[in-house]
């Protein structure tokens, strides 16, 4: 079955127009603008076929050389991990209470211009700094161990959450504070009812979200003598024989950052839904603080 | 404003807010940490806890009366004097007899924060004075117990105290028993009989707070005094140098460059390789574009064991395999970083596209590969182009510090010239990267905003 | 035998609903059949009973293939062959018309030649022709998106054109319309069927539009055929039937 061809005619009546050339260019220009740079890189990287070919033998060695696991010095791991959390934990708390007022500084429906800019300024400047630098550096004054990481992770960490709150702030409806200075309020008095309540939940998510991302920097800070677990893993993976317990601490690792993350996440879903999550593990918390009866629009308001 | 005859309409109890007790907490922090440094004085510290106590009250709303105020510093000064002479009194370790004792003074200023709620929100009946006392003395109880169990308290235990010492070991004391108390009370206090929730999660956090500050033994003291001697830091760091020998007798020379080629070719290699492999990942960890559910569950869990692995440890991981200080190693981290990033936030943008077109694509004869491809793909196309260059971004981040695992780039030499404790050469290329992630991000934001 | 032939066939969903209960009737090559019913009585299951999007029981021949039980490839062999025109055009609005058409093309076309977007002339001359049929080739090169609602239609039958069918299903293809469209692109179709020959079956909504270009008219209710004959046979009483109520003006395009 075909489409018959129409009359010559009918044919006419219709102009089939010409296939632009301009999506084409620009899929010419992306694709050069792509691939040439990756070329570059690849060469200059010295990423040779013999390389590639090597690697999943050599990752495969690693790998079979991990497991089985070794968990003779789990004690020394889950003291390691907890300090892990702790610094996650006290750099979030940290980067929580100082961002939390400057987000207000930074948020233009908020602040003046000459305050807003300068904080975003700062703001970001302290952003540009990875954890792990800002460890090599408060090293020096700090010495080693874990106050060290929790500084460095507080201090990045003020930075991102201030910017992420700022904009959450930024974003709220305008009306209820029109309202509220109509009404004759003071800026004090819009902050806590107008913007605060509509902000907050975001804000709080935000701040879960990012101890969610801080226990995976902690588990790195290791490396630079910051404290967790980071040490372990690479002292272990330094030696051969050493391996299995190197796997251990890893899937230990593994494990933590999963249950941290699920737990998290289902609070950030309770608290921005304002509806309990129906997993087993806040039906769990449910069963043991009985929230449910607690009426669901509490955080949300 | 005229009255409306009353009983008609049944006023609702009004339901507490978590929002609100966020403040007064700042100011119980804030106004334990003067208390500790002014020294362990019961009735001050007793007069505070009220006077906090009836901020948050008329926060909520419930009484801006005067005799309240005075109720409840009243209530504070008997029932902190009374714990702070049962603490001065004892003679050997604070074990849970001691701290039940202690906590009776926190019972007897709960009750008057009892009583001050059931005068104005008699709904609760007398169950709210018992509740309040109970959550207070039990708190204190609590707290100071845990408190010595953790180890807070363990010079205090440890040795007789001389009147020189007390009131520095004190401190600490009355911080974390302050802490903890007043932020259980007043989650309590907020929370009323239905809010155990509020109760538990203030307790937890600040229970964890407490635990991992002492854990990790935070330090304010540190903090201020390294700050008084910043300019003698600063000297080690400033002023930069840019240039130096990369052996001896040879040249001093300016060695950022070569490195920082080196981390944007990893970030480059990483990026590209890991949006590309992410394209399909991400559609089989979408419950719209699945081929199975077994596909699905198999492709969701790999996805988030990769998401859970650091950078870093991607790196590590690598570099142990193909070799230490190979800059191969560094793609090969930032190829499964990528990856996770771009596979989830792609798969949650095709978890709300229009099924339409892919009933159409599959009644059309299409196979399930060719309707992802011309069905599902164009949909969240513009998304992927945005991820893709904010996903560049964060690879350039990334692979500034993955030489610090011998994967390559300026994160190695850093690491070099740390080891070396060259600081004025590791400030010149703190500077570098500095600017140069500064840059990036500003261009990616460009990009973004260009293509929307 | 006809082109299609239902016998006993009965769709159940997974979630326990069934929606089609034993449905035997036969369609011929060529005819231009109107299904009507209400909401929920089995319309769009029955259609999709053809290409087997959904889960068929029981037995359904099309063009000497069955349905039931066939493995992916042989139903993507046989939908190949049907085209489907959708109620909401289904078409992939970020992608320019001709290569919504050309998705019409896909079962034909090599995976390397479709992975890559390089469309044999021949595929490409067929989706082109199949917009002209339709009048809209002038737009081959807009994104979807810019068209107006009659526009995507007409393009959602390129599409079912361009696959060079035997058998068209419209699944509610002017629901979404207004009048005036509504009878342009009925219009379209009638004139599909009557030049190309292919087999239309037809969801309709309109009675009124069922009566003006149908020729032969199936009822359903609740999953039951309750009306199978000519057009012409078909009055007030004969819908009432099928409906289980009086005409309303709502069950007409042309109030």
């Amino acid at each position: 079955m075909t489409v018959p061809d129409l009359s010559p005619n009918e044919k006419m009546a219709q102009l089939r127009p010409k296939e632009p050339m301009g999506p084409r260019i620009t899929r010419l220009v992306v694709t050069i603008l792509i691939v040439v740079p990756f070329i570059w890189a690849v060469v200059g990287l010295e990423i040779s076929p013999e390389r590639i070919y090597r690697a999943p033998a050599e990752i495969w060695v690693l790998l079979t050389g991990m497991f089985p696991p070794d968990f003779d010095d789990s004690g020394r791991i889950v003291a390691k991990l907890l300090e892990s959390i702790y610094i996650a934990w006290i750099g979030t708390v940290m980067g929580a209470i100082f961002s939390f007022p400057l987000s207000f500084m930074a948020a233009t429906n908020v602040a003046p211009r000459w305050m807003a800019i300068p904080t975003r300024a700062a703001l970001s400047a302290i952003r540009a700094f990875p954890e792990l630098i800002l460890a090599v550096i408060l090293i020096v004054p700090f010495g080693l161990g874990p106050f060290t990481g929790a500084l460095a992770i507080g201090l990045h960490s003020i930075g991102t959450l201030g910017k992420l709150s700022s904009e959450v702030i930024e974003g709220v409806d305008e009306g209820p504070i029109e309202a509220i200075s109509s009404a004759g309020g003071t800026l004090m008095e819009q902050m806590r009812f107008g913007i605060v309540p509509q902000a907050m939940p975001t804000i709080v998510s935000y701040w879960l979200y990012r101890f969610e991302i801080n226990i995976r920097a902690s588990a790195v800070l290791g490396l630079v003598g910051a404290g967790g677990i980071g040490a372990e893993i690479v002292g272990r993976l330094s030696f051969r024989a050493d391996w299995p317990k190197a796997g251990a601490a890893l899937l230990a690792t593994i494990a933590v950052v999963l249950v941290v993350d699920a737990i998290s996440s289902s609070i950030r879903r309770r608290i921005i839904t304002g509806q309990p999550s129906r997993s087993v593990l806040s039906k769990g918390m449910i069963a043991i603080t009985g929230a449910s009866r607690a009426p669901s629009t509490e955080i949300k308001s | 404003m005229t009255t409306l005859a009353p009983g008609i309409q049944t006023r609702p109890v009004e339901p507490p807010r978590a929002a609100t007790y966020l403040l007064p907490l700042g100011i119980g922090i804030l106004a334990t940490g003067i208390v500790g440094l002014t020294g362990p004085v019961g009735p001050l510290w007793g007069t505070l806890v009220g006077l906090v106590t009836f901020g948050v009250l008329a926060w909520t709303n419930i009484t801006r009366r005067w005799i309240d105020a005075l109720i409840l510093v009243v209530g504070g000064i008997v029932g902190l004097s009374f714990f702070d002479s049962v603490l001065a009194a004892r003679t050997g370790k604070i074990d849970f007899k001691i701290a039940l004792l202690a906590g009776v003074g926190w019972l007897v200023y709960g009750a008057a924060t009892g009583i001050v709620v059931y005068r104005h929100r008699s709904e609760y009946r007398a169950t709210i004075i018992g509740l309040q006392a109970l959550s207070w003395g039990g708190g204190a109880t609590l707290a100071l117990f845990t408190a010595t169990a953790m180890g807070v308290l363990a010079p205090l235990n440890a040795r007789q105290i001389s009147n020189g010492e007390i009131q520095e070991l004190t401190i600490g004391l009355f911080v974390v028993t302050g802490l903890s108390a007043a932020a259980v009370g007043l989650g309590a206090n907020l929370s009323f009989a239905t809010r155990l929730v509020t109760l538990f999660a203030t307790g937890f956090v600040l229970v964890l707070t407490v635990m991992a500050y002492n854990e990790i033994q935070f330090s304010t003291a540190a903090i201020a005094t390294q700050l008084s001697r910043i300019g003698e830091i600063a000297d080690d760091f400033w002023p930069p140098v840019w240039k130096w020998r990369k052996s001896l007798g040879q040249p001093e020379t300016f060695n950022i460059i070569e490195p920082f080629i080196e981390t944007f070719q990893i970030a480059i290699v990483g990026a590209t390789i890991g949006n590309i492999l992410a394209l399909p990942l991400a559609f089989y960890a979408s419950r719209m574009t699945a081929p199975s559910n077994i596909a699905y569950r198999v492709a969701k869990s790999f996805l988030n064991v990769v998401r859970t692995i650091p950078d870093l440890v991607w790196g590590i991981f690598f570099a142990t395999a193909v070799g230490f200080g190979n800059p191969f190693a560094g793609a090969l981290a930032m190829i499964m970083f990528s990856l996770s990033i771009m596979a989830k936030l792609l798969s949650e943008t095709v978890d709300s596209i229009d099924i339409g077109p892919l009933e159409a694509g599959r009644a059309a004869g299409a196979s399930h590969s060719e309707v992802i491809q011309y069905a599902a793909f164009p949909q969240v196309r513009p998304n992927y182009v945005a991820y893709a260059l904010y996903i560049f971004e964060l690879n350039i981040r990334a692979s500034v510090v993955i030489g610090f695992v011998g994967a390559g780039g300026i994160g190695r030499l850093l690491n070099e010239r740390r080891n070396f404790f060259q600081w004025d050469q590791v400030m010149a290329i703190v500077i570098v990267i500095f600017v140069s992630v500064l840059l990036i991000e500003w261009l990616s934001i460009w990009a973004r905003r260009k293509l929307v | 035998m006809g082109i299609i032939d239902f016998t006993d066939t009965s769709v159940t969903y997974p979630g326990g609903l069934t929606a089609l209960k034993g449905v035997t009737l036969s369609i011929e090559k060529g005819e231009f059949v109107v299904i009507v019913g209400l909401s929920g009585a089995g319309k769009s299951t029955m259609l999709r009973a053809v290409n087997g999007l959904v889960p068929v029981a029981g037995s359904v021949v099309v063009d000497g293939r069955e349905v039931v039980g066939a493995s992916r490839s042989e139903l993507r062999s046989i939908r190949s062959d049907v085209g489907m025109i959708f109620q909401t055009f289904n078409l992939v609005n970020r992608s320019t018309v001709i290569n919504n058409a050309l998705m019409g093309r896909l079962a034909q076309v090599p995976r390397w030649r479709s992975f890559l977007g390089l469309w044999p002339a021949d595929d490409k001359e067929i989706a082109l022709r199949s917009l002209e049929r339709v009048d809209i080739v002038e737009k081959a090169y807009v994104r979807a998106s810019d068209l107006s609602g009659g526009q995507q239609q007409r393009v959602g039958i390129a599409r079912a054109l361009a696959q060079e069918p035997n058998i068209i299903l419209a699944d509610e293809p002017v629901a979404s319309l207004d009048p005036v469209t509504s009878h342009l692109v009925m219009r379209d179709l009638q004139r599909i069927n009557e030049d190309l020959g292919i087999t239309t079956l037809i969801n309709l909504h309109f009675l009124d539009l069922a009566r003006q270009y149908g020729k032969r008219l199936i009822g359903l209710n609740d999953g039951r055929v309750v009306f199978d004959g000519d057009i012409a046979d078909v009055d007030d009483e004969v819908f009432r039937g099928i409906y289980g109520r009086a005409i309303t003006p709502d069950d007409l395009v042309d109030k």
